[in-house]
């Protein structure tokens, strides 16, 4: 670089500077809110492990979905409440059949390096994370998407060029599916369907989201990556909406002990952490303002071996009906775990949009009658003091795990004299061993990954991969089938949950709620959006 | 000594090569795989990604094709969990910062340790030896993954001195911590080692006559004491110099170091085959080098051993 080159560079960087000044130097107060704002606009979170990838069409967890959220922008955003909102795309038309959707992009989006973000980029990603040669652990979302040729493309069968998604100009994509689908907008505020720079990814392969290479769409871009030690970003000043941005910086601290995390954030390292099992009362007491407890897009259940490899005491529906009203969901949520969660009797999170949570008998008895009901029905099976039924359960090595499975097994014992023997697995064995029907009764968590109740309730369609119980009811197949194309499926849900309930392949035993210590400090966090999907760029700091 | 050296070296390779089969075999006996996940991949879907990462292929070739691959290009693969990382950058990232806290810690577990030693020796049944005696015996009993958490309480949440964790490029301020929690149970067992060689070798017939030909205690000690009173310090010394170097899975979780101990761990629970491939050669390569330093320095400090 010649003299003249280097003044004119550094002359630039300067005006540029000037030019992006902070947010919070022009505006003391939240242009909404009029809450006055922090000089220094960051944001520090923790994150309990090192995420697999942030890259859009590889993103597979929570954190590294949360990192791809300020990276990138999609089509559609969520606000606060989880409602959508427009991102990328300024709207979205869908045909009468309900088969091709045509979203309308803004014209003044751009990627960190200037470039136009254009239609093209999001039918090159949306192929991308569907095609062999990525071979993304997510590419089965996009068969969730129900796109026209997908799982041919998946397969490898069909060129991914042949994949429902078309640029038709640089302002408007057409999507096409393969059946109607009415929550499908929805979808598409999930990370796997977020643009990716062509260029930048054809000239670094799996290097590209490295801070020196990665060129993003986002309100933030990727300033520092150190592995398992943070993960910073800052400020883009090319993105569409930057002028609304209040925060500058974004720091992902990765900690791996909950406890430890818990000290550094009571020392003021950090803004947010979670709060480690069972000690949300003691710190919503000493810190009524930052203990916050909201619900999470959860369920927590016991899956029930179905099979004939199983404990034939357990195919005996009375057996089952009478395992689940013995537990005492009040105890575990209260006492055991204590961190706001909800007790459950269906499997849908009751919080899922658009849900109403059906009656199911036991849900409206008193303990003492669940208790009473549930002696009668182990009874009735055969089975009593003088000949005790005894199981296995089994659960992932986990601290809370351990405390719930411990008061259930209890819980049993004293009510039916079941005698039941625990027992932990390491993660992956736990997972061989649940996924192949080795057991009688398992631990069992499932999170939504998208605000609609089918995302729970296609676990008990007989031919879904994560049908862990083996459960297989015809009515509940051809119930969730009508669903995925009715505009009305809350009468299908509330049938298959009093089916689920009824025959209890799984025994529900609470939903989740998101337990934290954050920053009173901290602005525009959304409490409300069940699937706790937050954007930086929503988020801000009060001044002192 | 030469041929010692050559002769060691040459043991080394199908000593490598077994603990390459071996956790091969072990790895892949575990239950389970890098790929087996709360939501289990379409079948469609895990044939891609096995074809991506040549597990589709026989085993015998993966080990074939593995060994060569880091033979011939020192190529220890991609990493199976962490889509933008291959085993050398995991590697080049996590092992500088290992070696670094480790060598920290290392260095003051020796000259502190061997300093409490000696002098507990000296002053044997003072004030200073119970209190030497009484540190390491404390220093034992306490894990560091009760320290470690300690020390954070005390240093960053009570007294706002130093940073609860992260390397911050290896700042003395992250690294202090650390260096204190990894460092005081090697710390203790040199000091107490130490102390009962000493106390040993100041008993012996030569430290008498060195005495009785009136030189100082304080030549005595540094002269002709110390130096045989170093043989059991030294054969303890090589393997906890392999242990402190090759990381500490303790130290990376409470401090957020982001070594390589903590990679090792989480490559198993993962199952990143690769991973777990690249640390072991490493680490057990590391392990060979150091035993073979150990020996050499053994021939220098004790004439009587000759190779």
């Amino acid at each position: 670089m010649t003299f003249r080159a280097t003044l004119k560079a550094t002359t630039t960087a300067v005006l540029l500077t000037g030019a992006t000044a902070a947010y919070a130097d022009g505006h003391a107060t939240h242009p909404e809110t009029g809450e006055p704002l922090a000089s220094e606009q960051t944001f520090v979170y923790w994150v309990g492990d090192e995420s697999p990838s942030f890259d859009p069409g590889l993103t597979e967890d929570v954190d590294g979905s949360a990192h791809a959220r300020d990276l990138f922008e999609g089509l559609m955003n969520q606000d606060a409440d989880g409602n959508l909102i427009p991102g990328v795309a300024t709207g979205y038309e869908v045909s009468d059949d309900g088969l091709v959707y045509t979203f309308t992009l803004r014209d003044n989006a751009k990627w960190s390096n200037g470039d136009p973000v254009v239609a093209g980029d999001f039918e090159y990603a949306w192929k991308r994370a569907a095609s062999p040669e990525l071979a993304s652990p997510y590419s089965w979302y996009m068969g969730l998407m129900a796109l026209e040729n997908v799982d041919a493309v998946i397969a490898g069968d069909m060129d991914k060029e042949e994949l429902g998604v078309t640029a038709l100009d640089d302002t408007t994509l057409e999507v096409r599916l393969s059946q109607p689908l009415p929550y499908f907008p929805q979808m598409v505020v999930h990370t796997t369907t977020f643009p990716v720079h062509a260029a930048t990814v054809e000239a670094h392969g799996a290097d590209w989201t490295k801070p020196e290479n990665i060129v993003s769409n986002g309100a933030f871009k990727l300033s520092e990556h150190v592995p398992g030690e943070k993960l910073v970003r800052v400020r883009n000043d090319q993105y569409w909406d930057n002028e609304n941005t209040i925060l500058e910086e974004v720091t992902a601290l990765v900690i791996t002990d909950e406890n430890v995390a818990l000290t550094r954030y009571l020392a003021g390292e950090l803004d947010q952490t979670q709060v480690p099992a069972g000690q949300f009362p003691r710190l919503s007491e000493e810190y009524p303002d930052e203990a916050v407890s909201v619900p999470s897009a959860c369920s927590y259940y016991y899956t029930i071996n179905m099979t004939d490899t199983t404990n034939p005491a357990l195919l005996d529906q009375n057996v089952r009906q009478a395992l689940s009203m013995a537990i005492d969901r009040d105890v575990i949520v209260e006492s055991v775990l204590a961190g706001g969660q909800k007790p459950a009797y269906t499997f849908t999170h009751w919080a899922t949009a658009g849900f109403e949570t059906p009656d199911v008998p036991s849900a409206s008895m008193t303990q003492e009658e669940r208790n009473a009901k549930a002696a009668e029905l182990m009874a009735a099976a055969g089975y009593g003091e003088d000949n005790p039924l005894e199981l296995n359960l089994i659960y992932n090595t986990n601290e809370s795990h351990k405390s719930v499975a411990i008061a259930i097994s209890q819980m049993w014992k004293q009510t039916l004299g079941v005698e039941t023997e625990l027992a932990n697995q390491e993660w992956k064995t736990f997972l061989e061993t649940r996924g192949n029907q080795d057991y009688e009764i398992a631990r069992a968590g499932w999170c939504a990954d998208y605000n609609e109740a089918s995302t729970f309730l296609d676990l008990m369609d007989s031919n879904s991969g994560y049908n862990d119980a083996a459960y297989s009811n015809p009515k509940v197949d051809e119930l969730l089938a009508a669903a995925r194309t009715s505009d009305n499926p809350q009468a299908n849900y509330t049938e298959v949950e009093q089916i689920i309930a009824d025959e209890l392949p799984i025994i529900p035993i609470y939903h989740y709620a998101e337990v934290n210590m954050q920053n009173d400090k901290l602005g525009g966090w959304p409490f409300n959006n069940f699937q706790q999907n937050w954007y930086s760029k929503d988020l801000y700091k009060i001044a002192e | 000594m030469l041929n010692l050296i050559i002769r060691r070296l040459t043991v080394a390779i199908p000593t490598l090569l077994i603990l390459v089969i071996l956790s091969f075999v072990l790895m892949y006996t575990a239950p389970g795989g890098p790929f087996t996940s709360e939501r289990p991949l379409p079948a469609q879907v895990l044939a891609n990604i096995e074809a991506k990462y040549g597990l589709d292929q026989p085993f015998w070739k993966q080990i074939v094709n593995y060994v060569t691959g880091v033979v011939t290009q020192f190529d220890f693969g991609p990493s199976f969990q962490y889509k933008d990382r291959s085993v050398n950058d995991i590697i080049a990232q996590g092992f500088p910062v290992t070696l670094t806290y480790g060598f920290w810690s290392f260095l003051i577990a020796c000259i502190v340790g061997i300093t409490l030693g000696v002098f507990a020796a000296l002053k044997q049944n003072s004030w200073l030896d119970y209190l030497a005696v009484g540190f390491t015996i404390g220093a034992q009993v306490l894990p560091n993954f009760v320290m470690a958490p300690m020390l954070v309480i005390v240093f960053t949440l009570w007294l706002g001195w130093l940073p609860g964790g992260g390397w911050n490029g290896g700042a003395w301020q992250n690294m202090v911590m650390p260096v204190i929690a990894l460092s005081t149970s090697y710390m203790a067992s040199i000091a107490r080692i130490t102390r009962s060689a000493m106390l040993e070798v100041l008993n012996s017939n030569f430290i008498r006559t060195a005495q009785a030909k009136g030189l100082s205690m304080r030549r005595v000690v540094i002269r002709h004491a110390l130096k045989p009173a170093m043989q059991p310090v030294l054969s303890y010394l090589g393997p906890a110099f392999v242990g402190m170097i090759t990381g500490s899975v303790i130290i990376d979780v409470y401090f957020s170091t982001g070594g390589i101990g903590k990679e090792f761990v989480n490559s198993a629970f993962n199952r990143d085959y690769s991973v777990i491939m690249g640390i072991t050669i490493l680490l057990g390569t590391l392990t060979i080098l150091f035993n073979l330093i150990v020996d050499l320095l053994y021939a220098w400090i004790d004439p009587k051993i000759r190779y």
